[in-house]
């Protein structure tokens, strides 16, 4: 259907609230960032020169940059594939209840209400190695928690916390995902010889790939650039570097180094992956996968 | 030899509806059953209890004699068609006819073996490599056949198997089902709501109403002596003239206009049908009762008159005739018609039994 105004005035009076908003909190300081990539600035902002290219060089010759992105990789892919895992057994178990299945469901997707930072300060209570009772907990177990100290616990925490909230979101998607595997195929297949551990790999999960995929590529996205409350909340990208992602590395460099040229063109590249993303996406993600 | 047995077969869902109350039904090696109803008269549910997708509650089902009742679908021998023909849709039309044999374990020679021998009878040899979703429907259905057959189980079960094809491929597939089976000699059992599929396909019928079956007999059976009304509105198209009438010293008095004589030892309330094809065109002085004319069907080699008996009143019966060949009364028109007595077909009102 085509709308067509006799004015030409009245379209874009209509757009300019979304606009402003586009211009306000998304063009103009992306505007900012590129521009400051380019200068470097004192501590205080009262002056700033242009140093070219010399904040993306420093960027390539520090050793931290690199090891911060091998964490965001590692943290990434640990949250994608232990959120898709967990949300997709939830949603096979989900998918065969009878009774009480709205109520199971409805649970389940709550936390995807919970905010970033609460989810992580909910998270950093319950491992607090002092009084949470998770790690007293652990602590009886005979494993010494305190993720203070150490790194890979602490890994272990952020992406626990970053995790827990997207399992909601992937269980929704699962569940439906499984509930479009027309019944007669499983029957074909149960028919056809095929325990229920086979017909799960051979049928159902084949059948899932193209939601599964799309899930993946959706919690890249969001453990590369979404998870920046929780790791503030639980441990501050710490202990030394070692839960420091690109996204809290142009946090940390920019508000508390005071490198605002550094944070700027490592905004610049993370902008760059984004990009890159939304290309992947539309390219693989928007083509609908179709079997009929 | 009995291949397979129901005794006493019966359905209850965990909320209370009895969806079959009792079937007994055994069929020879190598026979066609079709199972045959309305929507909602159990067929699909029965057919999915012989294959092991819905529980027996009561009762017992036998295959060759062993008891299958508490057996897994994959165990029991058996292969289905299914009304969306359920091909896997991720897989090649050689892989849905091999899955059933790889899960048994069998050698890739002899899968690729049986594969093909089966699609060369099907004319599938070509399509081997295709996903089902460059296939048409027609092909569809046969590599769905084909993958029951590759199996070569001791029962095939058809769940509505052409209802999702065109009217000329379903009468294709109809006669191909058939030549199949015939040549196979596998036994079958197949539901469907379409007595002309009924009719065609089975060396017996089973007519299911309300979770029973009504009567059991070879088509020709049931056209000749329907048992209850039910079987003899449903067998034949269009429908038999069902009327009620009463019996008495007279005769059957159908209505006013209508009194047939007859010397028969029930009295009381009965159904009286004649099939549309045994009335008969007559004269004024010979005829039982005269139709006034409300609608003309003309198919060519047949016609097809739909009118009610002739009254004062205008409120007589409404009879269906069907005649051989062209013709083309006037609507609203009077037509002698004789109701030869050796077509009648006789129920009891109360207990729907044939008399």
């Amino acid at each position: 259907m085509t709308v067509t105004f006799p004015q030409k005035g009245l379209p874009w009076l209509l757009l300019l609230p979304q606009l402003l908003v586009t211009a306000v909190f998304f063009l103009w300081p992306a505007e900012q960032a590129l521009e400051q990539a380019f200068y470097r600035e004192d501590a205080f902002g009262l002056s700033r020169e242009f140093v070219g290219l010399e904040n993306f060089a420093d960027l390539f010759s520090d050793p931290l940059y690199y090891q911060s992105l091998v964490t965001t990789l590692v943290f990434s892919f640990s949250v994608a594939i232990a959120g898709l895992s967990v949300a997709l057994l939830l949603a096979v178990m989900a998918d065969r209840i009878i009774r009480g299945k709205l109520a199971y469901q409805t649970l389940l997707i709550w936390p995807y209400a919970v905010a970033p930072a609460l989810a992580g300060v909910l998270w950093w209570i319950l491992f607090d190695p002092s009084m949470g009772p998770i790690a007293l907990w652990l602590g009886a177990a005979g494993v010494e928690w305190n993720h203070y100290l150490d790194g890979n616990q602490a890994m272990i925490l952020v992406v626990i916390a970053s995790t827990w909230k997207q399992i909601s979101y992937n269980f929704l998607f699962f569940l439906a995902g499984l509930q479009a595997v027309p019944r007669s195929l499983i029957e074909a297949a149960a028919i056809d010889g095929a325990s229920p551990f086979k017909r799960f790999w051979t049928i159902v999960f084949p059948l899932l790939s193209p939601t599964t995929f799309f899930l993946l590529v959706v919690n890249l996205v969001y453990a590369f650039f979404e998870t920046f409350g929780v790791i503030d909340a639980t441990t501050k990208g710490g202990p030394g570097q070692s839960t420091t992602t690109l996204v809290y590395k142009v946090f940390d460099d920019g508000f508390v180094g005071l490198d605002l040229g550094g944070s700027a063109a490592q905004s610049v590249i993370l902008m760059g992956i984004v990009g890159l993303m939304t290309v992947v996406q539309f390219r693989f993600i928007e083509r609908k996968v179709q079997y009929s | 030899m009995t291949d397979v047995i129901l005794e006493k077969v019966g359905k209850t869902y965990p909320n209370g509806f009895h969806a079959i109350p009792s079937v007994d039904l055994s069929i020879e090696e190598g026979e066609f059953i079709v199972l045959v109803g309305p929507s909602g008269c159990g067929k699909s549910t029965l057919l999915r209890m012989v294959a092991g997708l819905e529980s027996i509650s009561t009762g017992e089902l036998r295959i060759r004699g062993e008891r299958m009742n508490d057996k897994e679908p994959a165990d029991r021998d058996i292969a289905m068609v299914f009304q969306n023909y359920a091909l896997y849709p991720h897989m090649t039309v050689y892989n849905n006819m091999a899955y059933g044999l790889k899960n048994r374990g069998m050698a890739k020679e002899l899968i690729a073996e049986k594969v093909t021998d089966v699609a060369t009878m099907l004319g599938l040899t070509e399509l081997l490599q295709r996903k089902p979703r460059q296939l048409s429907g027609g092909q569809r259905q046969r590599v769905a056949m084909g993958r029951a057959m590759v199996r070569d189980p001791k029962v095939f079960l058809f769940d509505e198997p052409l209802s999702n094809l065109d009217a000329k491929l379903r009468v294709q597939m109809r006669v191909e089902i058939r030549q199949l089976q015939r040549k196979l000699g596998t036994t079958t059992l197949y539901v469907t709501h379409d007595q002309v599929e009924a009719m065609t396909l089975a060396d017996r019928l089973v007519v299911l109403n309300k979770g029973k079956a009504e009567q059991i007999g070879t088509p020709m059976d049931l056209y000749n002596k329907p048992a209850t009304p039910f079987v003899a509105a449903f067998i034949g198209s269009p429908s038999m003239n069902l009327l009620g009438a009463n019996l008495t010293e007279q005769g059957i008095k159908v209505s006013d206009a209508l009194t047939l004589p007859l010397s028969h030892r029930h009295r009381g309330s009965i159904v009286w049908g004649i099939r549309p094809e045994h009335l008969a065109v007559s004269d004024e002085q010979n005829a039982d009762f005269a139709l006034r004319i409300q609608a003309v069907e003309s198919l060519g080699a047949e016609t097809l008159i739909h009118g009610k008996i002739d009254t004062a009143s205008g409120d007589g019966e409404p009879m269906v005739v069907r005649l051989s060949g062209p013709h083309l009364p006037d609507i609203n028109s009077v037509m002698w018609l004789t109701a030869p007595a050796q077509h009648w077909h006789l129920f009891d009102a109360m207990t729907q039994q044939r008399l």
